[in-house]
This record gives C-alpha cells, sequence and structure tokens, in this order.
C-alpha cells in the first residue's frame, strides 16, 4: 500500500530503498485496527467494574459477565490487546526504516499478526468461559486422564491470567516477533541507535519475562518462592517489556517531529544500560513484609529509588531535546502526547521511588492508590504515547490530513485530563482507606467511605472513554475520505505532523 | 530481497547537501558530532552514578547467590529470583562487553545525526 503518497521511482538515490520497498503499510493498519478494538472492549470492561463498586452493576446476575472475569478482561485486554498490538505495528515502521532492511519474512509478519489476535482472543475466551466450563465432570475426567491442572480458565498470576494452555502458543510467538525484528537489526551495520538497543533488549526480555512468569509459578516453584516470580513478573513486564518498547519509540519519533537530533546519545545510552542492570532487580517490591527474606526486599526497595537516576537521564535529555522548541509543545499535538506522558512518567516513577519504602507500604498496600498508579503509567504513559504515534501515522497510512482537528484536540484533553483526575482521585482514595484500616475500623467503613472517589472514578472514566470515541470517529471519518471538518485542512495536517 | 546498503555520513551529507540539516547547533553543511563540555559532563556525572552502583548491584547479587548456595537460612526462598536476575543480567553484561569491543561507543554521537538523514533519504522520495 502506498497511502497515497506518491513515490518517485527508488532509482532516484539508488543505493538507498524506497519507503515502500521497506515498509509493509497494511499490516500496521491492521494492527492499529485490533489494538483500538482491543482497547475499546478493555475501557468498556473497565468502566463496568467501577459501575460494580458504585452497586450498579448492569449485568447483575450474569455469571459470565461477572466483575471478577470482566476486571481480568481490562487488564488483559489492555497489556497484550492494545499495548502489544499498537507496539508491533509500530515496530513494522519503526525497525526496517532504522535499519534500511525490511523484515525477516512479509509472510511470517502476517502469520504472527493473526495468531497474536488468536492469543488474545483466546485469553477472553478462556477467562470468560474457564471458570463455567472447569467443574464439568467430563472436563474433571479428562483432565484427571491427562494429569492436567484444572485452571482452564485464568491461571492464579496478576498480569498472568493467559490460561497455562495457551501459554506455549504465546511463547512461540514472542519469539518470532524476536526472530522477525532481530534479523534486520543485526544486518544494520556500525553503532546502533538507541532506538534499536532498547528495541533488542525488549525482544529478549520480554520472552524470558514471559517465561518466567507464566511458566515457573506454574510447574517449577511454590509458595513464597511463586509469590517472588510473580512481583518479579507484573513489575517486568512493566519494564522490561513496555517501557523499552516505549521509551524506544520516543527516541524515534520525537527527534523526526522536532527536526533536531536527540541532546545526547551518550546519555541515553547510559539510561538503556542503567535499566538494563537495575530494573530487573526490583519486582520483589511488590511482596514488602511478606516472608520473603529481608535482604531480597531492601535490595529492591534500594534498586528501585536508584532507577530514577536512570529516569533522570531520560527526562533530562528528552527535555534538553525540547530546549527553545518549547512552542512545539502547543503547537505540535503528538509532540503535546509525548511530553505529557513524558511528565506523567516522572510522576509515576517519583511516585515509585517513595511507595516501596517500608513506611509508604505501611498504608498504601492494597489499596486503590495502587490502583491510581497503575493507571498512570498504562494510560497516562504508554497509552498517550501510542495514541501521538498514531495521530502522527495514521495521516501517513491513509493519505490524507485528520478529518477534524478539534475531534483530535477533544482525544487529548479528554484522555489526559480525564486520567490525571482519576489519579489524583484513586490516589487520594488510597490514602483515605489506608487510614481506615490503620484505624481497625470495619471493612464496610472503608468501602462506604470509598464511595465518593468511586463515583469521581465513574465520571473520569467515563471521560477517557469519551476521548476514544472522539479519535474512533475521527478516524472513521478520515479513513472513508471524509472532506476535512476545518477550512483549512493545512492547519490539520501542520498541527499532527 | 533487494539488499541496501546503510549510507554512510559522507555519503548522506553529500546528497542532502542543498538540503537544511536538522537543527544541532552546529555550522550549516557540517554535522555535528561531538559533544558539548555541558554535555559531556552531565553524561559523565550520570553514567558514574549509574553505572557503577549498578555493576555494585550485579556483583552483590552474585555473592548473595554463592551464600544462600552454602546453605544460609531462607536463602532457598531467594534462589528463583535472583537465579532469573542472574541470568538475564549476565547476558547484557555480555553484550555490554560485546558492545564495547565492537566500537558501539565510539563517536557515540554520530548515530543521532545519520539516523535523522536517513530518515530524511527515506521521506525525500516520497511526496505526501
Amino acid at each position: 500500500m502506498t497511502s497515497g503518497s506518491q513515490a518517485t521511482p527508488a532509482a532516484t538515490v539508488p543505493d538507498h530503498p524506497a519507503h515502500e520497498d521497506l515498509v509493509d503499510e497494511k499490516i500496521i493498519l491492521c494492527y492499529y485496527v485490533a489494538a483500538l478494538t482491543f482497547l475499546t472492549v478493555s475501557m468498556l470492561a473497565g468502566l463496568l467494574v467501577a459501575l460494580q463498586l458504585v452497586h450498579w452493576n448492569v449485568l447483575r446476575g450474569i455469571e459470565l459477565l461477572s466483575p471478577g472475569r470482566w476486571r481480568m478482561i481490562h487488564t488483559n485486554a489492555i497489556a497484550y490487546g492494545f499495548l502489544a498490538n499498537a507496539f508491533l505495528g509500530t515496530l513494522h515502521w519503526v525497525v526496517p526504516r532504522l535499519t534500511f532492511h525490511k523484515v525477516l519474512s512479509k509472510p511470517l509478519s502476517w502469520f504472527i499478526f493473526v495468531t497474536w489476535q488468536v492469543i488474545v482472543g483466546l485469553t477472553a475466551l478462556g477467562i470468560i468461559l474457564g471458570p463455567t466450563f472447569q467443574d464439568q465432570p467430563w472436563l474433571l475426567e479428562l483432565a484427571k486422564q491427562w494429569r492436567l491442572p484444572m485452571n482452564l480458565g485464568a491461571q492464579g498470576l496478576e498480569w498472568g491470567e493467559t490460561p497455562f494452555w495457551i501459554d506455549p502458543v504465546a511463547l512461540l510467538g514472542l519469539l518470532l516477533v524476536a526472530v522477525n525484528f532481530m534479523v534486520p537489526i543485526g544486518k544494520s551495520k556500525g553503532p546502533m541507535y538507541v532506538t534499536l538497543w532498547y528495541f533488542m533488549a525488549a525482544f529478549v526480555w520480554t520472552f524470558l519475562t514471559y517465561a518466567m512468569g507464566n511458566l515457573l509459578p506454574e510447574y517449577v516453584v511454590a509458595g513464597t518462592s511463586a509469590g517472588a516470580i510473580g512481583g518479579l513478573f507484573i513489575h517486568d513486564l512493566v519494564g522490561l517489556f513496555v517501557t523499552p518498547l516505549g521509551w524506544g519509540l520516543m527516541y524515534y519519533f520525537v527527534p523526526i517531529l522536532l527536526k533536531r537530533p536527540i541532546w545526547s546519545h551518550g546519555l541515553s545510552l547510559v539510561g538503556f544500560w542503567g535499566l538494563a542492570f537495575f530494573y530487573p532487580l526490583q519486582g520483589i517490591h511488590h511482596f514488602l513484609y511478606t516472608p520473603i527474606p529481608m535482604f531480597l526486599q531492601y535490595g529492591a526497595v534500594i534498586s528501585t529509588i536508584a532507577v530514577e537516576l536512570v529516569v533522570a537521564t531520560v527526562v533530562i535529555n528528552f527535555f534538553g531535546t525540547l530546549g527553545k522548541k518549547g512552542s512545539e509543545f502547543f503547537t505540535n499535538l503528538p509532540i503535546r502526547y509525548f511530553y505529557t506522558g513524558m511528565v506523567f512518567y516522572f510522576i509515576t516513577c517519583f511516585q515509585c521511588a517513595l511507595q516501596v519504602t517500608l513506611t509508604f507500604q505501611k498504608l498504601i498496600h492494597f489499596t486503590d492508590w495502587v490502583v491510581g498508579h497503575a493507571h498512570l503509567v498504562m494510560f497516562g504513559v504508554f497509552s498517550l504515547w501510542l495514541f501521538g504515534i498514531m495521530t502522527y501515522l495514521f495521516p501517513r497510512l491513509l493519505g490524507r490530513p485528520w478529518y477534524s482537528r478539534t475531534l483530535c484536540e477533544y482525544h487529548y484533553w479528554l484522555s489526559s485530563v480525564s486520567l490525571f483526575v482519576m489519579f489524583l482521585d484513586l490516589t487520594l482514595a488510597g490514602v483515605f482507606q489506608g487510614w481506615y484500616w490503620a484505624s481497625l475500623q470495619p471493612w464496610d467503613a472503608s468501602t462506604d467511605g470509598s464511595q465518593p472517589f468511586w463515583i469521581t472514578r465513574v465520571f473520569a472514566g467515563l471521560g477517557m472513554f469519551a476521548g476514544l470515541l472522539c479519535f474512533l470517529a475521527n478516524l472513521w471519518m478520515t479513513w472513508r475520505g471524509a472532506e476535512a471538518a476545518e477550512r483549512s485542512s493545512g492547519r490539520v495536517a501542520a498541527a499532527t505532523a | 530481497m533487494t539488499e541496501f546498503t546503510k549510507p554512510t555520513p559522507a555519503m548522506a551529507s553529500a546528497r542532502t547537501a542543498n538540503e537544511p540539516l536538522p537543527e544541532a547547533g552546529r555550522s550549516a553543511g557540517t554535522p555535528h558530532l561531538g559533544m558539548t563540555s555541558r554535555q559531556a559532563w552531565v553524561t559523565m556525572a550520570l553514567a558514574v552514578l549509574i553505572l557503577i552502583p549498578s555493576m555494585y548491584g550485579f556483583v552483590g547479587k552474585f555473592v548473595e547467590f554463592v551464600h544462600i548456595y552454602r546453605g544460609a537460612s531462607g536463602g532457598e526462598f531467594a534462589i528463583a529470583p535472583i537465579l532469573n536476575y542472574l541470568l538475564a543480567s549476565a547476558g547484557f553484561f555480555c553484550m555490554l562487553l560485546w558492545a564495547a569491543w565492537n566500537g558501539m561507543f565510539r563517536d557515540v554521537e554520530r548515530p543521532k545525526v545519520e539516523f535523522l538523514e536517513n530518515e530524511r533519504l527515506l521521506d525525500r522520495d516520497v511526496r505526501t
């Protein structure tokens, strides 16, 4: 697909490839459509759970749609449905353009695309249907005969609820992803740009993290050791899968949009290697005050605080790059998404350094503080970055400017402001809940006291969902080639490119 | 599949002699590949602050692992996570050595300019 862009023959500059020879734009569009579909499902699931907490479950009495199952759909659809699909689509743009080499195989790319959607779909089915089916006599007999685990539905691991029978297929998919993208990276010569370092690390780490988190607690270790592995898995999924891909993409897109190189490439490499050695130490901080030996807990606390130095390198580098081009923040929408995400990233990491201390944990453990923190990092940082990338790439992929700049603006403001309201609301709710529990009041007192916060959360979630609807409507109108709503389509193009 | 050669900075500069270069605080037409002294100081300071403690952490975890292996109390809880960390980090430690050995950190600022030049080459052929 030439995306409506008219390409001159590649022979213009004979020794470098043409964009359309390198990049398969059709697969990027397919990945983005899949990502936005799963995002819609995930946000609807989040709204259902939020409504349940304010005693307004619209699906009450329907077992298959119970909040416990929808909560897992909410988290899994975001991690594996939205983020993974959007990242994979964007990688098909970035890696070939950075290395000047195509991905290993186009058919393999399509095979991975289809397989990944099947994996995410089956995960959802397993989560929804598994608990209902697994106490059927015929299935019990089958499991006994073949010595299979009985958790046909969700696996008992936070963020790793993918049913055990899908794990090998998911691992194979991740391996194929690594091979498909590592081959072009391996072919590139000379010192590598920092984005490629991050991507290489992500391909290795994601495979290892997934294998560790899903296989070890299921088949190898049990009890506290399995808990420690679970802690590593939760955190490494964010830090070793999403973070390197996210920062790798920022190091790629920000210089392009600002039309200036990153402030210091050396500093970016310091940040990368710091992440490589510091980050894998941290996961145990999810299990403070547990029987896990204290030297491990202290080690995790110290390394989490130390990783703030790594975060500082990244923040200094990107704000150094922005430099005197600060006005781009207001005029260039993708840049605004990127830098808003970076500010949220700094907040979330700063919060991390505080909340991993034993003092903070006494108050906030198991409270909504943690939920607010998770939303800030997954939506406020990585989802906003991906929205920014999509805002930049969709016009290039479709070959026309956005239908409406206004809808683009609504998407940004509704997403970022509503998310920030939700973050503040849940953080405050967490403090209240912590004090309710510390004062030894009955459990009901804490849930009753949480109602104002949970009601606010519903409205914040509705705001975020409304932002997504603006984006989807804008995309629909742009895709079908509707005339740009604003009189000056040049203004729309300038704001998003 | 057609194989392409990644252009050297010299080739990129020659091709784009008539085009404005990305803004990098340098004289027109000459890619600036070095660091300013401020960038060098900040980079060095943060490198010392980050890489030395992270190496210390790596060695520390290895020492812990040895103690646990020798039978320190409560050690069995820690073996799985520490082994996991050591396996992942050992791989990256080897990669760091390989990268240094192969000159990946020489002329460390060059890739940031080269990448923008390559992007411009790709986009120059596409008229939107």
